[in-house]
């Protein structure tokens, strides 16, 4: 068996807004609660995976759901992932797997194996599940089969997997065309996870109690994306670092009150803030969106090296897996699965107009450049993780995209008295590298060059702006 | 009096120092050890010795390369980027694409028609791609790193090199002179898949002519041949590719001094202006 060591702790991370330092304890109030859980025995516990649209349902049946990938990254952040990475791969899975998969699969037989937690697991460890609800959209195999190699420890631990598709773009046709086939797909996935719940829990869904999460869900949605249009302001007054904290009750939190309140002040704090003209760095030069991949989690500390050069990041595409629901155009219906379903194919779909009027737009593109237009945008950094295909996939080809519209070039646009004005559209862009939890993919030496490098680069290109 | 001003490129391989006036004075490259600190100040000794002037007579000095922050006497530090962007835009006007070969990383710069970076790319995570895949393949067939690229040119039938990993090609070049495939063929196959995986990166920014490598890598004219070819576009490369970047850095250190001078001038303008308005 590896060497099962634990790795150095980190430095720990400022952040610019209090509600993203509550975070942590949040974090850890949740894991302890699902280990209380499963003492008390009281509860059934499902591990499951985000971006699902089943928390409604699992909350509704008073399931608590583990989030495997959270764990995980609890594990990368604290930099204790390495000897669940190391026992993964004895039992003959490659490190070029999702690494996030590897650790779960590595706690789940270390624990198994003892009958007990491994060894100071992270915040008291994973609890074990009574069930797993896998899901395999978005092109993350992982995602059904993470749960399928866990189960050769959990013999006894059934799976349920949804299948939870939506319409590829295309050009030439309205997803409309097709959509009502999709809605019914999804909305028969969900009766079928309702009817595996209720089997296994014993008792029959409460369809007013969901109605109430869903409503509930939907006010969290808008109340988010309200929220973060906050960070359009110069400066901003919250950045990607905080906002890998706040992705915490927008994924893990959602059809809860606590997840709505922490978005209530979370405005008020960002109001308070903007009235101040008191931004996340306190000079901001340049403005950066984070346009692709999951974070580096053991590395979060870089967000505060870029705030040290006068870099903020107002926007991020990752973990924003929300939409307005009043710009998403979809049916109205008072079935709150069919709502859900709904909600899914809109939020899917939210980009697919505005990217069909723009020749050689995609979905993924279109939000880039929205996006970087609203919120004043000078560069653009992404995240290549070596062991996530299905987040990072694409990454390339965007930037591809973006410079074919972002020229190093003047060219004349319509300014807002009518005549027409020169400007200049390049937009650099950075690519880091590494993982999302494996660091020994990471070095922060060349990491940090590659940000002075980039600083310097953006730093050039408002001086030529100048002259 | 006559301003200097120095750049100092502490690379992983080899540290480089220029000292520049109007022109270039002096420039000394010398391997770079374990102890960045004492081997900077030994090569920056050497400079101005050849320059024949005391350190003194340095008005400004620019660190540059990965050591950059191990020089006790820079005043400033800048990336490698920006100071090959600064060195190469007034050594070549129409570059618009910088390719830097180096031990240990590779970087594509791109650059406007005024010399300022626009875009970058670096690969810095592994040895294949960098000139410290080359200086591997040439130690296990036996060859001395000056002659691997004319080597390669004689060969006819470039040997398919199919490992990425630095360490599995060395086994498979160590395999395939076994079975007698001739070292040129072999180096020439070293240099295409090198080329190919430099290919591979530099596209990320769109290439355009004219296109300059330095380091390392641009001594070595098999590499350069197959990276022209992998390109599509004619390669240049400066009189002494190693010392771009800490020419560059010397560039920056004058430019941040022309500035301040300018800046004072103006100030004291000004000031002479407000006087004689008081007298007035």
């Amino acid at each position: 068996m590896a060497e099962e060591v634990k790795e150095v702790k980190p430095k720990k991370r400022m952040t610019a807004t209090r509600a993203a330092a509550s975070i942590g304890p949040m974090v850890k109030e949740f894991i302890t609660s699902t280990l209380q859980a499963r003492a008390e025995g009281r509860q059934k516990l499902a591990y499951t995976f985000i971006v699902c649209h089943h928390e409604e349902i699992l909350r509704a049946m008073d399931v608590i759901p583990i989030w495997t990938e959270n764990f995980a990254g609890i594990c990368g952040a604290k930099r204790d992932a390495e000897r669940f990475l190391q026992r993964a791969e004895s039992l003959g899975l490659s490190r070029s797997l999702c690494t996030y998969a590897l650790c779960g699969i590595g706690f789940d037989q270390w624990r198994e194996e003892l009958g007990q937690m491994p060894p100071d697991a992270p915040w008291g460890g994973q609890a074990r599940p009574d069930f797993m609800i896998s899901s395999g959209q978005i092109i993350c195999d992982p995602r059904s089969k993470w749960y399928q190699a866990s189960q050769q420890f959990m013999p006894d631990v059934p799976i349920y997997n949804i299948d939870l598709p939506y319409p590829l773009f295309q050009r030439d046709q309205d997803h409309r065309d097709v959509w009502d086939y999709y809605h019914k797909y999804i909305v028969k996935q969900l009766r079928g996870l309702v009817a595996f719940l209720e089997e296994q829990t014993g008792k029959k869904m409460d369809y007013d109690r969901l109605r109430e999460l869903v409503d509930l869900s939907d006010r969290t949605w808008n109340l988010i994306d309200e929220t973060y249009k906050l960070r359009r302001a110069v400066p901003c007054p919250m950045g990607t670092g905080d906002a890998m904290n706040t992705m915490v009750p927008i994924n893990f939190m959602m059809a809860t009150e606590k997840a709505y309140d922490f978005f209530v002040d979370l405005k008020k704090e960002l109001e308070e803030k903007i009235a101040r003209g008191e931004g996340e760095v306190e000079n901001e030069r340049y403005r950066l969106m984070w346009g692709g991949g999951l974070p580096a989690w053991y590395a979060l500390n870089d967000f505060n090296y870029f705030n040290s050069k006068g870099a903020s990041f107002p926007v991020e595409t990752t973990y924003r897996m929300v939409a307005p629901l009043n710009e998403m155009d979809i049916p109205e219906t008072r079935d709150p699965i069919e709502h859900l379903a709904w909600r899914w194919l809109g939020y899917w779909t939210f980009w697919y107009d505005k990217a069909k009027k723009r020749p050689g737009s995609e979905p993924d593109v279109e939000r880039l450049i929205n996006w970087i237009e609203e919120y004043k945008i000078d560069g653009v950094v992404m995240h290549e993780a070596f062991s996530c295909r299905s987040w990072h996939v694409g990454l390339i080809w965007q930037l591809h995209q973006l410079a074919k519209i972002y020229k190093p070039i003047p060219i004349y646009v319509m300014g807002k008295d009518g005549k027409r004005e020169k400007v200049y559209r390049e937009l650099p862009s950075l690519i880091l590298e590494s993982d999302i939890i494996d660091i020994t993919s990471y070095s922060e030496v060349d990491t940090r060059n590659k940000i002075d490098a980039f600083i310097e680069t953006l730093e050039s290109i408002r001086a030529n702006r100048a002259a | 009096m006559t301003s200097y001003f120095a750049g100092i490129d502490v690379g992983s391989t080899m540290t480089k120092v220029v000292i520049l006036n109007q022109g270039i004075v002096a420039s000394v490259i010398g391997p770079t050890g374990p102890e960045h600190r004492r081997l900077a100040n030994r090569v920056m000794d050497e400079a101005l010795n050849k320059a024949q002037i005391g350190f003194e007579a340095v008005t400004y000095v620019v660190s540059t390369g990965y050591g950059r922050i191990n020089v006790p006497f820079a005043d400033k530090q800048f990336t490698e980027i920006a100071c090959q962007a600064r060195g190469i835009a007034s050594l070549f006007p129409r570059a618009r694409t910088i390719i830097d070969i180096g031990g240990q990383d590779v970087k594509a710069i791109k650059i406007d028609a005024t010399g300022r970076t626009i875009d970058f790319v670096m690969n810095d995570k592994c040895a294949a791609g960098t000139g410290r895949f080359i200086e591997v393949i040439a130690d296990a067939l036996g060859v001395g790193l000056d002659e691997v690229g004319e080597l390669s040119l004689q060969s006819h039938h470039p040997a398919k090199i199919s490992n990425i990993c630095t360490i599995y090609a060395q086994q498979e070049v160590a395999a395939s002179l076994a079975e007698g495939v001739p070292i040129s063929d072999l180096l020439a196959g070293v240099h295409q898949s090198l080329a190919e995986r430099i290919n591979t990166m530099v596209n990320r920014l769109r290439v355009e002519d004219a296109v300059i490598v330095t380091g390392g890598g641009a001594k070595n004219r098999g590499l350069l041949k197959a990276l022209s070819e992998q390109l599509g576009h004619e390669i240049l490369v400066p009189e002494e590719p190693l010392i771009t970047g800490a020419f560059g850095a010397a560039l920056l250190g004058k430019e941040i001094v022309e500035k301040a001078r300018q800046t004072r001038t103006l100030l004291q303008t000004k000031q002479r202006i407000l006087e004689e308005i008081e007298i007035q």
